[in-house]
């Protein structure tokens, strides 16, 4: 039973404190960042999540032996029709590449002032080597190449989208080959002879997609432009191993976006048959294979969770099986171990920012322990009188402990309030205050997002507002047993 | 003869400062029946307040027994000693004790919130508004219901402490120098109003004073010296 004493006390006695304000607004300002914070960066992962995962192909065969070809591989994976609806094949080399001119003008650009990639700056990257045709079936590749406009386009530069993937021409396409006319005008731009008219030439440089986060040095490109691109390698082992260098001219052929930030800086799409022959595997060679370092798998859709599991040991297991006897066990990785060190990066850093908001909240949790304590001590007369009124020690233990429970309650209530309102209306109100005092609360140019993600979930303001309330009420109890506890004579004589 | 509603026999109590064992009170006997007035005299420091906060549970005796209408009552559980005390007897006190947050009609109500649960409360919230404001009116309070104790005088306040102890019925009410703190011509006036009620209800009444023409007003006057009752 709670006795009608205790909660009647408790509120007055919150109600002619002002000091129980402070309690109020500490408990809601916990709630409030809490809820903010972590939405902002659920949002956050969410969206690195979503983007990494639109960059990676469901599953990927990797860490295969040198020198392995495609053909055998593909040709058993799919040979597994119920998990495996289509391969493709990737070749991944590190590469650089350097325009054959620099265009005039070509000034680093300030778009991103505070980022700087130093790496993107010299042209040097990972060449992924991609069958467009195959990779269409398999990944994005479309929707990257339009998605870089879109990047550009919301932050002011108009760049066109890159039109090598819509040849009717299958040939063309694996090629990456852009349209005659603008492989013609980029060589009459650097002075190589031409033919006389545009419509006698034939384009002939493979193409280069570039992520789009290499813009600071070559947004300056157009389309067409010749690249001289510089892979390196030692062809044989052990004894006479030389560093060769194999240099090809390519065309400049348009920017894609994944979204996966380290993807789009580093890489580099060339047509994996120029690869090939760049490492010493042209086509034409009787002794070249069709060499691939990673294929990438797209599984049938509609697999459980189970399913897909027992799919990525199965096709391991088919992939092993064609290796040389001796070879390294080979991985099948999917989307997210493809990235495991990234992810868990992230989601150690969300767990991090929790607990930080969590000393917020103990924070708080001490302002109500210590407005408590503070209450108790100035009512120590009170409780004496309570007690000759016939209260019992629970009932009086109770006045506090209710106090504290209610400023718990508003302060979260409040919280959950404004927490879910700022959560709705942030980006709103990061553009109002951006727009009237230049302040820029969450910089959305530093997370590189087009709007601050927010993600609120209903579990987690459950999870945080009864975790308030539970916290506020143990810190309660520690006053209000002292005040259960006292003895009521010397409360009364108390002065 | 009838059982008295309050009694004490061979009440010892005794206060341990550090080594020390102080005694305050050494053997007291005490009866007071239904209905009847008793004065307890002495001089200070005699036990009288500790004589009372016993008889009143609010602290145990180191030794002998306390009976209510011939139950013992000393030993039982806190909570059934707050429970009794609070059904059994009305404190008034030197120093009015009220509660400086609420005004005078919710110190008085408080005494009926003390052991009535919330929700059995807030049914009869409105016969225990109408009970206290008739106890107010008796006390010749009826239109000071909404002042706060600093909004009152000392008699106002002690009035207020009064009508506060009556307002659960009890049968026996302890007072503590009631008048001590008033002047003369007030402590009359809440004392004719003290033994008026007392009359009407036929309470029986345990009043420390050191006023020997106010415990001439009473049916009994006890003596206490040192912890003892001396006459
Ligand atoms: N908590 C305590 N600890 C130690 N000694 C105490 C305590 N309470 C009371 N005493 C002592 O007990 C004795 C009796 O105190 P009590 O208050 O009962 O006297 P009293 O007769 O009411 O005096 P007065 O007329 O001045 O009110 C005093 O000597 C006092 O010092
Ligand atoms: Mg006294």
């Amino acid at each position: 039973m709670i006795a009608a004493f205790s909660p009647f006390l408790a509120l007055r006695y919150l109600l002619t404190r002002r000091i129980n304000l402070l309690s109020v607004l500490g408990v809601m300002f916990a709630v409030w960042a809490i809820l903010l914070v972590d939405s902002v960066f659920a949002g956050f992962v969410s969206t690195i999540r979503t983007d990494v995962q639109n960059s990676a192909p469901e599953l990927l065969v990797t860490d295969l032996p040198h020198d392995t070809g495609y053909a055998k591989l593909r040709d058993a994976l799919q040979a597994e029709r119920e998990l495996c609806a289509a391969t493709a094949p990737r070749l991944r080399h590190h590469g650089m590449y350097e325009p054959l001119r620099r265009p005039p003008g070509a000034e680093l650009s300030a778009i991103s002032s505070q980022i700087d990639f130093d790496h993107t700056e010299n042209g040097f990257g990972i060449l992924v080597g991609i069958d467009p045709v195959r990779e269409a079936n398999i990944s994005g590749l479309a929707s990257w190449v339009a998605r870089a406009s879109e990047e550009f386009a919301v932050r002011g530069l108009e760049l066109p989208r890159s039109r090598v993937l819509d040849s009717p021409d299958a040939k063309q396409r694996a090629k990456l080959l852009v349209a005659p006319e603008l492989e013609w005008h980029a060589r009459k731009r650097v002075g190589l002879p031409v033919e006389s008219s545009v419509e006698n030439h034939t384009s002939s440089w493979p193409g280069v997609l570039l992520g789009w986060r290499r813009f600071r040095r070559s947004q300056a490109l157009l389309e067409g432009d010749a690249l001289d691109v510089v892979v390196a390698s030692f062809p044989g082992l052990g004894e006479g191993a030389a560093l060769h260098t194999h240099p090809m001219r390519m065309a400049f052929a348009g920017w894609f976006a994944t979204g996966h930030r380290m993807f789009d800086e580093a890489s580099m799409l060339v047509p994996i048959e120029t690869l090939r022959t760049l490492l010493g595997h042209d086509i034409s060679d009787s002794d070249s294979i069709d060499l691939v370092t990673d294929i990438a798998v797209k599984l049938q859709p509609g697999l459980s969770a189970a399913a897909r599991a027992a799919a990525k040991t199965r096709l391991q297991a088919v992939v092993q099986g064609l290796l040389p006897t001796g070879s390294a066990p080979c991985l099948v990785l999917d989307w997210e171990e493809q990235n495991e060190v990234f992810l868990s990066a992230v989601t150690h850093e969300q767990g991090m920012m929790q607990f930080v908001l969590f000393v917020v909240m103990l924070v708080a949790a001490f302002v109500i322990y210590a407005t408590l304590h503070m209450m108790v001590t100035q009512k120590i007369k009170d409780i004496g009188i309570l007690a000759a009124l016939g209260g019992s020690p629970r009932g009086i233990g109770l006045v506090f402990l209710i106090g504290g429970l209610v400023v718990a309650v508003v302060g979260t209530a409040l919280g959950i309030g404004t927490g879910v309102a700022s959560a709705v209306w942030l980006n709103d109100a990061n553009e109002w205050f951006f727009a009237n005092w230049q302040v820029e609360l969450f910089p959305r140019r530093l997370f590189d997002l087009r709007e601050v993600p927010c993600h609120l979930e209903p579990s987690w303001i459950a999870k945080v507002g009864i975790g308030a309330i539970v916290l506020a009420v143990v810190v309660a109890f520690i006053p209000s047993r002292k005040a259960a506890r006292m003895n009521p004579v010397t409360a009364l004589a108390h002065e | 003869m009838t059982t008295p509603v309050l009694q004490a026999t061979a009440v010892h109590k005794h206060y341990r400062l550090g080594k020390r064992e102080i005694p305050v009170l050494r053997g007291i006997d005490l009866s007071v029946a239904a209905g009847e007035t008793v004065a307890l005299l002495g001089a200070s420091g005699a036990g009288k307040s500790t004589l009372l906060h016993v008889l009143g549970l609010l602290d145990p005796p180191s030794s002998g027994e306390v009976h209510y209408d011939g139950r013992r009552v000393d030993a039982l559980p806190i909570g059934q000693r707050a429970a009794l005390r609070h059904a059994q007897v009305g404190f008034v006190f030197q120093f009015y004790h009220l509660i400086p947050e609420l005004t005078a009609l919710q110190n008085v109500l408080l005494a009926r919130m003390m052991a009535t649960s919330v929700f059995a409360y807030w049914g009869q919230r409105k016969q225990a508004r109408q009970k206290a404001i008739a106890m107010l009116e008796q006390v010749g309070l009826g239109d000071r219901l909404h002042h706060r104790p600093t909004e009152l005088s000392g008699g106002e306040r002690q009035r207020v402490a009064i009508a506060r102890a009556l307002l659960a019925e009890p049968k026996v009410v302890l007072a503590d120098e009631p008048t001590g703190n008033l002047d003369s011509t007030t402590a009359r006036g809440v004392v004719d109003l003290m033994f008026s009620i007392q009359q009407q209800r036929g309470l029986a009444f345990l009043l420390v004073t050191h006023d020997e023409r106010l415990a001439q007003r009473c049916h009994r006057v006890v003596r206490m010296q040192d912890g003892v009752v001396v006459r």
